[in-house]
C-alpha cells in the first residue's frame, strides 16, 4: 500500500521506513545544493555585477538562495535530521558544477538562465508530493525561482544587445550547459524509483531531463543562443 | 551556541523601512548621511534626493557610476567579518547571519512592495533591488556589531534605512537619497 498523504512532520513517525528514509534525502539534498548554489554562485556575483542595481538585485537573489537552503534545514530540523547532515563538507557529494568557481558575470547571467530553470523542474515535481510540508515549502519557493530564471532573462536580453556581450554570453553557456543535464541523476536510479512508487516525486529522472532540455532549447533560442551537444547520463 | 543578535531584530522590526523614499529631506536625513559619508573616509559631500522611483532606477543603472563607495564598503565589511571570525566559531556565526537575512529579506520585501505600491512606477525588479539593499545594510551592521565596531558607516546607513530612507549611492562628491 503506497497511496500515503502525509500532512505533517508529526505523523511522518508512523509513515513507513522507506518513505520516511526518501523524504529525508530529498530534503538532505535540497538543504545542501541551495547552499552550494549561494555560496559558489549568487554571493561571488555581486561584485561581478556592473551596476548598484545589478549588485542589490544579485543581493536579493543570493538572500533568497541562502534563505531557500534555511527553510529546507529548518525542515529537516522538524524532522529530526542532524544539521550537520544538510550543510556541505560532512558527506553528501555536491553537483559538478560547483567544483567551477564562478568568473564573470555572464557565466552568472547563463547560470541563472538555465540553472535555475533545472531548479525550476525539480521544485515543479515536488508540488504535488504526498508530504505536505515539503510539498508546501516547495510551493513557498517557486515563486522565487521563476525570479532567479527571469533575472537570467532579463540580464540575458541586455547582453544580447550588442556582438561582443552575446559573444560572451554564448561562451557562457557553451561552458556551464553541459553540466546541467546530469543534475537529473541517473537513468536507472533507485532513488527516483522509491520517490515515484510513493508520489513523493511524479517523474522519472530521464522524462524530466527530456523536459529540461526542451525548455533550455527554448528560452535559449529566445535570446539567439545555442547549446552545446550533451552526452546523456547514464 | 547562536548568535541571537536580539537588539538589532528589534530594531530591523521596528525601522521605517521605505515610508520617506521621495519625501523632502529633514536635518536628521542630513546628519546621518553626513555621518555615512564621512565614515565611509569620503570628504564633505553633497546631499541629493531622488524624487520617485523612475528617478532613482537611473540613478542606479547608470553604467557610468563610481565605485569607491560600494569597494569601500565592502573593504569594511570584509574586515568586520574576519573580527567576528575571530571571535565566534566560523558556522555559528555563519549560521546567525544567514537566519537573520533570511528573515529580515521577507520583511523588507513586504515593506518595499508596499511603498512601491504607494508611489507607483517602480519597476517590478525595482522591489527585489530595494529588498537587496536594505537586507545588505542590515547583515553588514549586523557583522560591524559582532566585531565591536562601533565607529562603523553601517551604523549611520542602518539608521537612515531606519528612518524610511534608501541611500543610492554617492556619485562624485554627491550623496543621494531616495
Amino acid at each position: 500500500m503506497t497511496d500515503i498523504v502525509v500532512k505533517t512532520v508529526d505523523e511522518l513517525k508512523d509513515a513507513p521506513a522507506e518513505y520516511r528514509e526518501a523524504v529525508s534525502k530529498l530534503v538532505i539534498s535540497h538543504a545542501i545544493n541551495e547552499l552550494y548554489g549561494a555560496q559558489v554562485f549568487d554571493e561571488p556575483a555581486i561584485a561581478y555585477a556592473p551596476t548598484p542595481y545589478a549588485k542589490w538585485l544579485t543581493c536579493r537573489v543570493a538572500m533568497e538562495e541562502y534563505g531557500h537552503h534555511v527553510r529546507f534545514k529548518q525542515l529537516g530540523l522538524q524532522m529530526g535530521i542532524a544539521e550537520e547532515r544538510m550543510v556541505p563538507g560532512t558527506g553528501k557529494k555536491p553537483l559538478s558544477i560547483f567544483e567551477f568557481p564562478l568568473k564573470t558575470w555572464e557565466e552568472f547571467v547563463a547560470i541563472k538562465l538555465l540553472a535555475d530553470l533545472a531548479e525550476i523542474l525539480q521544485v515543479e515535481d515536488l508540488l504535488h508530493c504526498t508530504f505536505h510540508p515539503l510539498r508546501n515549502l516547495a510551493r513557498a519557493t517557486m515563486p522565487e525561482e521563476r525570479f532567479h530564471a527571469q533575472f537570467g532573462e532579463d540580464f540575458s536580453a541586455e547582453l544580447v544587445k550588442t556582438l561582443d556581450g552575446k559573444a560572451r554570453l554564448q561562451a557562457a553557456v557553451d561552458e556551464y550547459y553541459p553540466y546541467l543535464p546530469s543534475f537529473f541523476g541517473g537513468s536507472k536510479s533507485r532513488n527516483n524509483e522509491t520517490f515515484r512508487k510513493w508520489k513523493i516525486k511524479q517523474r522519472t529522472n530521464d522524462e524530466m531531463r527530456q523536459d529540461f532540455v526542451t525548455r533550455a532549447t527554448e528560452v535559449a533560442t529566445k535570446y539567439g543562443l545555442t547549446l552545446p551537444e550533451v552526452r546523456q547520463a547514464a | 551556541m547562536s548568535i541571537f543578535l536580539g537588539a538589532l531584530r528589534t530594531e530591523v522590526r521596528a525601522a521605517s523601512w521605505f515610508a520617506a523614499l521621495g519625501e523632502p529631506l529633514t536635518e536628521g536625513d542630513r546628519s546621518d548621511a553626513r555621518a555615512y559619508a564621512a565614515a565611509l573616509d569620503f570628504g564633505p559631500v553633497e546631499i541629493g534626493l531622488a524624487r520617485d522611483w523612475p528617478d532613482a532606477e537611473r540613478l542606479l543603472k547608470a553604467p557610468d557610476w563610481t565605485p569607491a563607495w560600494w569597494d569601500r564598503e565592502e573593504a569594511l565589511r570584509r574586515a568586520a567579518l574576519a573580527a567576528a571570525e575571530a571571535r565566534y566559531p566560523e558556522r555559528t556565526l555563519w549560521s546567525s547571519l544567514t537566519d537573520l537575512t533570511a528573515e529580515t529579506g521577507d520583511l523588507v520585501h513586504g515593506k518595499a512592495a508596499t511603498a512601491a505600491a504607494r508611489m507607483g512606477k517602480a519597476a517590478a525588479a525595482s522591489i527585489h533591488v530595494a529588498a537587496g539593499a536594505a537586507s545588505q545594510a542590515v547583515y553588514q551592521l549586523a557583522v560591524a556589531r559582532l566585531a565591536e565596531d562601533a565607529a562603523s558607516p553601517f551604523e549611520s546607513k542602518f539608521r537612515l534605512f531606519a528612518a524610511g530612507r534608501w541611500p543610492l549611492g554617492i556619485l562624485g562628491s554627491r550623496l543621494v537619497l531616495f
